[in-house]
């Protein structure tokens, strides 16, 4: 029995503690956009913010969580309506979708951390998460946007 | 609504819930019903809308979405000559197998690949929606006692000027009127008077697509689903000889434990729980099958070895004239052997699927996300031997899918569809990575020998192109090869350069034996013929001693398109302009009917053998862009991905076991690695060709001719790693 703070919400897990994060989020909780992709760290797709740092999920044990508040993309905003969301839909990136919840966190992570990155530091940030349908230039384009208005 | 049941839909309009229902076929409208009845013109039926009282225009997407946009670009298109409200319109999936709605690049299966949906589906469309129009003209004719000839559209309503009326599409749908359609199809729009097509308009899926809410197949949650990992055969061909699941079992949360046709499946309450009753399982397999023998290095000898033998077998994929005397009478004669791995989707969504099979056996829902429903639903009916109408599909929106999703048989699906039964629960089957990449089907490795000569005036006198790699029609759907063998467009798709004019020409496929699971790749064939075929062009005007630019545009005396992008990339390159500790290199490919020049920009560590790619310019002929917007989105992908394939990606082979297992062994392109990338779209004609695979062909041989300029050596073996750099640079 693991005690969760999950988009401000207090939440109970019954999962084994060493269970990773991400699947108690997605499968148990049903907050489904928080997506699996490697389940090592290597391509963000899972990535939330755990007080505020963005995190992957998929290697963060759900017993390590304790009393951190955790993001999902279904927390950063009620209705979507969070500068980097209008940005990215602004700037038009997705297209198979998959991986965006997970860079529009990080990016998330990226602006509380350096609300003005200039374009290497968001290159260098984003990094982190792969992205195969290579929209990766127009996530540059969408943060710095979103800067303007954060 | 889901268009799952769009007959039964159809039959309770036909009891009075009002509104219109149009069924459209290759030629136009085929038939229109209403509440009172029906009339119908014979043709095969292709696409359906209907129009609700309320002013709802719903549009049946045939195709499946993968990121490339269709399902925003096919409605649009039947929308523009409808002359909907684009806000009035619904996009509605197709769900099942019905060849009516089949993509007709495709002999009408439901198949998204090829880049082919839009230029597929375009003049069907187009048609249906004008049919459409035309019917809600006659019916406000009717209404209004009016002649036809004084009425006109705008958006989701018809107007008569001269005395004010209007009426709304949703209004003319539902009231009484005539259902009689044209005998000659409506006529269609002038292009320039397209409100939608051409237009910003955004794709419908963005918003879902920010917020978390659109929902891929592996995030499909049915109550009392269970969650299966499979541990899969390590190599092709071997089989089950005996396991120990007592260790599985008495795991936490396992439920059962599932012997399938080539692996064995932990079935448990949790996906977690399931990996670790995995981890569990003792397994013997057997250790005889021929797939022990198969590596990638080996693989690639002996296709070169077949490419380079002249008189070994082949199967003629276009030929003109008589490369072989014309080359033989050159001045000089050239010839080169490129060579290229295999490569892996890595679509970011890991093979992930939902089946609910009754306790009987009888009837199965499942939740998939591929690229055919044609297929997935045989698949289905097949493995459970049922009909299809026992199927109930839901085609989800893919994580990526770039070829892996097109197989006749899909083995994700069997997996999901056999734990259910054997549970009498549905169950959500998921795919690590590592399963993925162990497991995948990749593009297939390639030896490619090029031949070609040249005259004392710098021209070419003919060329032979022989790619040795094996048919991959005939692994991924062998029902198909029965139709086309031996032409394999998957394999050899670029290798006819087309877009040149070469007198004599061969481009010949010597069919070589599979060492791997093959399936198309973004890009095809031309993801390595093409850059063989442009990697040698730039070997031979350096050899003529010509101008990259001059050489290509010279063998496109007959295609002034072809040249204008050629000067179009050379100025937005700013060619001419050198930086210092940079290469610069051209290329001229495409994909089908596109046409795309590419230069890439490059810069070296030659102690490291990294290549850089700092800028990448495009200029591309996609004939008519239907979404402009979304069209640059998949060409700047399109480079993204060729640039990763280039300078990455390499699955390697031994004793028949995929030696990578995840993104860090198999890494593909960073955000810190992304070149600027300029596009320019050509204009100035009114049908579309493809798009969302245009962007990657040319890119490896920009980057291998850049390599050239900036070191004077040649690159012929992709990927273009550290060492084959080092190797290449005599270091």
């Amino acid at each position: 029995m693991t005690k969760l703070t999950i988009n401000g919400i207090e939440r109970v897990s019954d999962a084994p503690e060493d269970t990773p994060l991400l699947w108690v989020i997605r499968e148990e909780l049903g907050l489904t956009g928080t997506k699996f992709g490697c389940g090592a760290a290597q391509c963000g797709a899972c990535t939330v913010l755990i007080e505020g740092i963005a995190s992957f999920s998929c290697i963060t044990p759900v017993g390590s969580v304790g009393d951190s508040e955790v993001t999902t993309i279904e927390g950063l905003s009620p209705d979507g309506s969070h500068p980097l969301q209008r940005a990215w839909v602004a700037e038009q990136v997705p297209q198979c979708g998959y991986c965006q919840s997970g860079q529009i966190m990080r990016a998330a992570g990226l602006l509380a951390a350096t609300p003005q990155p200039d374009r290497e530091t968001i290159r260098s940030v984003m990094s982190a998460n792969l992205c195969r349908c290579g929209t990766y230039p127009r996530i540059f384009r969408a943060v710095e946007r979103a800067s303007r208005e954060v | 609504m889901a268009l799952n049941d769009m007959t039964l839909t159809r039959r309770e309009m036909l009891k009075g819930a009002g509104g219109l229902l149009f069924v459209v076929g290759a030629g136009g409208l085929a038939s229109v019903a209403d509440a009172g009845g029906e009339t119908a013109r014979a043709t095969d039926a292709l696409a359906w809308v209907r129009i609700d009282p309320e002013g709802a225009i719903r549009i049946l997407f045939p195709a499946t979405e993968m990121g490339q946009g269709s399902s925003t670009a096919l409605p649009l298109i039947l929308a523009e000559e409808l002359d909907a409200d684009w806000d009035d319109v619904v996009i509605e999936q197709l769900n099942r197998d019905d060849r009516r709605f089949g993509n007709p690049a495709f002999g009408n299966v439901l198949y998204t690949a090829g880049s082919s949906a839009v230029y597929g589906y375009f003049d069907a469309l187009r048609q249906a929606g004008a049919d459409a129009r035309a019917v809600l003209m006659q019916r406000a004719a009717a209404l209004w006692q009016l002649p036809v000839s004084e009425l006109r559209t705008e958006p989701s309503a018809v107007v008569h000027d001269p005395s004010g009326r209007r009426a709304a599409y949703g209004t003319l749908a539902n009231g009484a009127g005539p259902l009689a359609i044209g005998d000659r199809p409506a006529p269609l729009k002038d292009p320039a008077d397209y409100r939608l097509i051409g237009s910003a308009t955004p794709r419908r899926d963005v918003p879902g697509k920010t917020d978390g809410t659109e929902t891929f197949a592996i995030d499909v949650r049915v109550p009392g689903m269970l969650y299966a990992s499979v541990l899969r055969a390590p190599v092709e061909g071997e089989t089950l000889v005996s396991m120990d699941t007592a260790e599985a079992r008495a795991a936490a949360g396992v439920v059962e434990v599932v012997s399938l046709p080539d692996g064995v499946a932990v079935v448990a309450e949790t996906p977690w729980a399931a990996r670790r009753g995995r981890d569990r399982l003792s397994v013997t397999w057997t250790e005889t099958a021929a797939a022990r023998d198969w590596s990638d290095a080996a693989a690639l000898e002996v296709y070169a070895a077949a490419a380079e033998d002249l008189t070994s077998e082949s199967a003629v994929w276009r030929v003109e004239g008589d490369a072989a005397a014309a080359i033989a009478a050159a001045d000089r004669t050239m010839s080169a052997t490129y060579r290229s791995d295999y490569a892996y989707h890595a679509q970011m969504e890991p093979m992930a699927v939902v089946a609910d099979v009754a306790e009987d056996g009888s009837r199965a829902e499942v939740w998939a996300g591929t690229q055919t429903q044609s297929w997935t639903q045989r698949t289905i009916a097949e493995v459970l031997g049922i009909g299809a109408d026992a199927v109930t599909l839901h085609m989800m929106p893919m994580g990526g899918g770039f070829g892996r999703r097109t197989a006749l048989t899909q083995e994700y699906v069997r997996d999901a569809l056999l734990c259910s039964r054997a549970t009498g629960r549905p169950v959500k089957a998921i795919w690590t990575r590592e399963d993925d990449l162990k497991h995948g089907w990749f593009r297939p490795a390639a030896a490619q020998h090029l031949r070609a000569g040249l005259n004392a005036q710098g021209g070419l006198s003919g060329w032979q192109h022989r790619v040795a790699t094996p048919s991959v029609i005939a692994y991924f759907n062998p029902l198909r090869w029965q139709q086309v063998a031996p032409q394999d467009i998957i394999s050899m798709r670029g290798a006819e350069s087309k877009f040149y004019a070469i007198p004599d020409f061969a481009a010949e496929h010597v069919i070589t034996e599979r060492m791997a699971r093959v399936i198309p790749w973004r890009g095809i064939g031309a993801a390595y013929t093409s850059f063989a075929a442009e990697a040698f062009v730039d070997e031979l005007a350096e050899a003529a001693g010509r101008d990259p630019f001059a050489f290509r545009a010279r063998l496109m005396s007959e295609n002034p398109r072809g040249r204008h992008l050629l000067e179009r990339v050379r100025a937005m390159s700013d060619w001419d302009r050198r930086h210092p500790g940079t290469g610069r290199g051209l290329a001229f490919a495409g994909y089908g009917d596109t046409m795309a020049a590419g230069v890439a920009e490059i810069s070296l560590d030659r102690d490291s053998g990294v290549i850089r790619v700092l800028s990448f310019w495009a200029a591309v002929d996609a004939g008519l862009l239907v979404s402009p917007g979304n069209a640059r989105a998949q060409v700047e992908g399109g480079i993204v991905f060729g640039v990763s394939s280039a300078l990455r990606e390499r699955v390697t082979i031994e004793r028949g076991q995929v030696q990578q297992e995840n993104f860090y062994d198999y890494e593909i392109l960073r955000a810190d690695a992304v070149p600027d990338i300029d596009v320019y779209f050509a204009t100035g004609t009114h049908r579309p060709t493809q798009v969302g695979e245009a962007g990657t062909p040319m890119v490896a041989a920009a980057i291998a001719n850049a390599f050239h300029d900036l070191t004077g050596r040649r690159l012929r073996h992709m990927p273009f790693t550290p060492e084959r750099v080092r190797e290449a640079l005599g270091a």
